[in-house]
């Protein structure tokens, strides 16, 4: 495989999630959680694109949207929101305790062997012919992981919701203080986790079409494992950490040899835990602002 | 403190947990065949937790990557006590001194238990110097390597497939000894000066460094017995199963050992114990309704997967309600043997489980 | 009319009679955990007035401050703003409902630009109250926070912060402006040029209560001033008292 096209697929890999990123991110900018059940958003929307697959296709995109909305902004007022007191790690317990609920719901209503979501599987076709393989898909990936990349920056840096998200992701009490409402601010991060969510989703299960109890998973323990990396405390080290995961392992994917690509997940973690040990602030902070939590 | 007092409480904090896990071996004793698997399953649970316990709930540290020690131990017990004869017919690229000799169930245990500190040890020395997230990510991390080292190499194992004709030699004596000697570990640590070095760190830790607590060393100490007591525990677990695969021992194990620990209470030997013992026996129970039980009066079947769901409820509405835990992170003891011997109030913070202190206004989010 | 709670209230010396209060406590306690930070206090600032409340550390002024604006729990008392209870009420409606608080250490928003926390404290302002915001007089009042604009507020000092957040909380149009130590940390010229804003903010009709540890210099700018010790009102002071050092120690420390 040349480079070439490595590069090409490692940055659409990237682009997805680096979506994933900023969904996690934003809610921790805002509620210094850490939403492992980030990926059951996602899972839902593959189940809901798998249930409307009959459906013109604008219509399955958007009810997937609306879903995975929805169940983003009922699971910030059933559950999170009583914890918006506690610590990282008690919350992050708690966000896998909502993830497995969820998996078990999945489990029950859609059975463990999974449903078909090909609604866009016609982007599966070769842009041009050549060396160059690249896909509709990648195309798209990287398309809609730039519009809503740099939506989202727009609508942090220059719209009055996104400077108050921003002022309660510095410090969330001086914003009360000057009028900011929590319960707005928190719930427009969790409606847009849900969109980003669904965005993520419905680009997935182009390559991925079955969708199975843990299709979300996966991606959200290598999206948040990314936002750490790439450090949680800003929305853009985050989302460049959850690029570089992406890109990382699309890239060392194609580079192991055949019989080593089976131990990918090793390498990568291998990764993670040394990027933690020389920068546990996160490998794109910047040293000297961050409280390093190092003993 | 005097010195009576202080062993009347580290006896008191040992015996009652003790005698909890004895009264689950004897009951267990006189029930079916069927139901005497749960009670065993319940005992190895409360060794898996307890060993959680021993690094999460003195350290405060997050650790998602203990099941990697049940893992580790559980491939290794399960492997060497498969008769020599038949492991190379069922797993034909093993190294060969792995193929060609077996060993008896106690070293087996032992080794596993050997094994998992050692591993425990090797990781901790870089990982026991990140906190918080970073430590929570980094020992994920750990599970991740082992679940995928296990599962593709197949020159240490059978890989994907099942790791199957495990002597089960895992009965109701074996499993209740094996909790009580995790149960005394766990004490013995916790009195220790090292525990409570350990524990000072987890309160306040910039203080305890100013005092002179290596934190780092510490948390290493914990970590490894810690690390040993799991694998241990996947000895046990793998004997009483007969078999073993790389699912068993990843993601669901890790969220149900979490819950047990913080349901029950994760800074606490009675907590890791009680919670253990409820989650085990509901999670069984649910179990037997998705296949169809008798409840008193009534059929229960339960759709496959309720009782992940269940059990996720469970520990959402714990940690938002009490994240404390049942037993509120206390070890056990005995009002009246606590007034004779006028032992003074518990510290404030004795209360929190594995998560730091948050402030008390209502503005924190 | 509001009647002292203990029998030690009737010994405490209220001060005169204020007539038309636009802020009253009465019995306010706070706790944290089972650490008492206010035990009962009674305040009473009347429209327009300049009202001081020192004490040394720890005496509960800063819960005070928070309690009022509804930062932290209550547990006993109550808050009347216009004589409508507003105990208990959330930040953003207090906010809303006319008060505002300047943050002891400022609390500005250091990685944003000083235009982004100005906009910020517009955030909070009462709109459809016939409530105009005079932006000219508040960027009048604070030059130098006109001047650094575009900057990032981490990069002023701390005086042109402190100025900042006064402007920063003004732009909320309260009635009642509450500041939390302003002068902590600043030199003396710069604590005279907020003092100078203080009286021009008060002179525009906006009531002041201001919080500090400084006794001096509060006692004789403030018409009435409140000494908090050990979470309770021991006296209260008039300007007359402010260069009387006796009377001073004996507010602080008890006579």
């Amino acid at each position: 495989m040349s480079v070439l096209q490595s590069i090409v697929d490692g940055v659409a890999l990237g682009a997805v999630y680096a979506l994933v990123a900023v969904g996690l991110a934003l809610v921790f900018g805002v509620m210094r959680l850490i939403n492992f059940a980030h990926g059951e958003l996602i899972t839902a929307g593959g189940y809901t694109l798998a249930l409307t697959a009959a459906f013109p296709k604008i219509a399955s995109v958007t009810i997937t949207v609306v879903v995975c909305i929805a169940l983003a902004l009922l699971m910030e007022r059933v559950a999170f929101r009583p914890l918006r007191a506690a610590s990282p790690t008690t919350t992050l317990v708690a966000t896998f305790a909502v993830a497995f609920a969820l998996q078990g719901v999945w489990l029950i209503a859609f059975g463990p062997e999974g449903r078909t979501a090909d609604v866009l599987a016609s982007l599966n076709q070769r842009v041009f012919e050549g060396d160059l393989d690249v896909r509709w898909i990648t195309v798209t990936m990287l398309a809609v992981g730039g519009l809503l990349l740099g939506g989202t920056a727009f609508l942090l840096g220059r719209t009055t919701i996104g400077l108050q998200m921003r002022a309660a992701a510095a410090d969330f009490r001086a914003a009360r203080l000057l009028g900011v409402r929590a319960d707005t601010v928190i719930s427009f991060a969790f409606v847009l986790a849900g969109l980003l969510a669904a965005a993520v989703a419905i680009l997935l299960t182009v390559q991925r079409p079955l969708v199975t109890p843990t299709f979300g998973l996966e991606v959200t323990i290598l999206g948040l494992v990314g936002v750490v990396v790439g450090g949680i405390d800003r929305l853009g080290t985050a989302t460049l950490g959850g690029f570089a995961i992406g890109f990382l392992t699309s890239v060392l994917g194609d580079a192991l040899p055949a019989d080593e690509r089976v131990f990918l997940p090793s390498f990568v973690f291998l990764l993670v835990i040394l990027v933690l040990l020389l920068r546990p602030a996160g490998l794109f902070a910047r040293p000297s602002k961050t409280a390093v939590e190092r003993v | 403190m005097t010195r009576a007092r202080r062993f009347a409480d580290g006896a008191v904090e040992f015996l009652v947990p003790a005698c909890l896990i004895v009264l689950v071996g004897v009951v267990g004793g006189f029930m079916a065949p069927g139901t005497e698997e749960d009670f065993i399953a319940a005992l190895v649970a409360v060794t898996i937790v307890i060993a959680l316990h021993v690094f999460v709930g003195n350290s405060g540290v997050l650790s998602f990557g203990h099941i990697s020690f049940v893992a580790l131990g559980a491939f290794a017990a399960g492997l060497m006590t498969i008769p020599a004869t038949v492991k190379p017919t069922l797993m034909p690229e093993l190294f060969p001194f792995l193929a060609e000799h077996d060993v008896g169930n106690i070293p087996s245990l032992v080794l596993a238990a050997a094994l998992g500190g050692l591993f425990a040890a090797l990781v901790g020395i870089p990982l026991m110097r990140l906190s918080g997230l970073a430590a929570g990510i980094a020992t994920l991390a750990v599970l991740e390597i082992t679940h995928n080292v296990l599962r593709f190499w197949e020159k240490i194992g059978p890989g994907a497939k099942t790791l199957s004709l495990v002597p089960e030699t895992t009965g109701l004596f074996q499993a209740t000894v094996g909790a009580l000697i995790a149960a005394a570990a766990a004490i013995a640590f916790r009195r220790s000066p090292p525990g409570r070095k350990l524990r000072a760190s987890r309160e306040d830790p910039p203080a305890a460094q100013a005092v002179g607590i290596n934190i780092h060393r510490q948390r290493l100490l914990a970590f490894t017995i810690s690390g040993a007591l799991a694998g241990f525990a996947g000895g046990l677990m793998v004997h009483q199963l007969g078999s073993i695969t790389t699912e068993q021992v990843y993601l669901d194990l890790t969220f149900l050992t979490l819950a047990m620990l913080v349901i029950g209470g994760a800074s606490s030997l009675w907590g890791a114990v009680v919670g253990a013992l409820l989650v085990s026996f509901l999670d069984s129970f649910l179990l037997n309704a998705e296949n169809g039980t008798n409840v008193v009066v009534a059929e229960l079947t339960l759709p496959n997967g309720s009782s992940i769901v269940i059990l996720g409820v469970l520990l959402a509405l714990m940690l938002i309600l009490r994240s404390g835990g049942i037993t509120g992170g206390r070890e056990a003891s005995l009002p009246f043997l606590r007034a004779a011997l006028a032992a003074p109030p518990p510290p404030p913070g004795a209360g929190r489980a594995q998560d730091e202190r948050p402030e008390r206004t209502v503005l924190d989010v | 009319m509001s009647r002292p709670r203990t029998w030690a209230g009737r010994a405490r010396r209220t001060g005169p009679r204020v007539t038309d209060p636009i802020l009253e406590i009465e019995g306010l306690e706070v706790r944290y955990g089972p650490v008492p930070a206010v035990r009962g206090i009674d305040l009473r600032v009347g429209r327009g007035e300049i009202v001081g409340v020192i004490g040394p550390n720890g005496a509960g002024k800063s819960s005070t401050l928070h309690a009022v604006m509804g930062a932290v729990p209550v547990h006993g008392g109550e808050v009347r703003l216009r004589g409508v209870a507003i105990t208990g009420g959330r930040p953003e409606d207090i906010v809303r409902a006319g008060v505002a608080l300047v943050p002891e250490g400022r609390h500005i928003f250091a990685g944003l630009t000083v235009e982004d926390n100005l906009n910020l404290g517009l955030v909070g302002r009462r709109a459809g109250n016939g409530h105009q915001v005079d932006l000219a007089w508040i960027g009048g009042l604070f030059p130098v926070v006109e001047e650094f604009r575009s900057r990032p507020a981490g990069a002023l000092s701390g005086g042109q912060q402190q100025q900042l957040a006064i402007a920063r909380a003004l732009l909320a149009g309260p009635d009642v402006l509450l500041l939390d130590e302003p002068s902590l940390g600043l030199a003396p010229t710069v604590v005279e040029t907020v003092w100078d804003a203080l009286r021009q903010i008060r002179d525009r009709g906006v009531t002041i209560v201001l919080v500090e540890q400084r006794a001096q210099i509060t006692v004789a700018l403030a018409d009435r001033t409140y000494v908090l010790t050990g979470g309770r009102v021991r006296a209260t002071l008039t300007p007359s008292d402010a260069h009387d050092t006796a009377r001073l120690v004996a507010a602080y420390f008890g006579s």
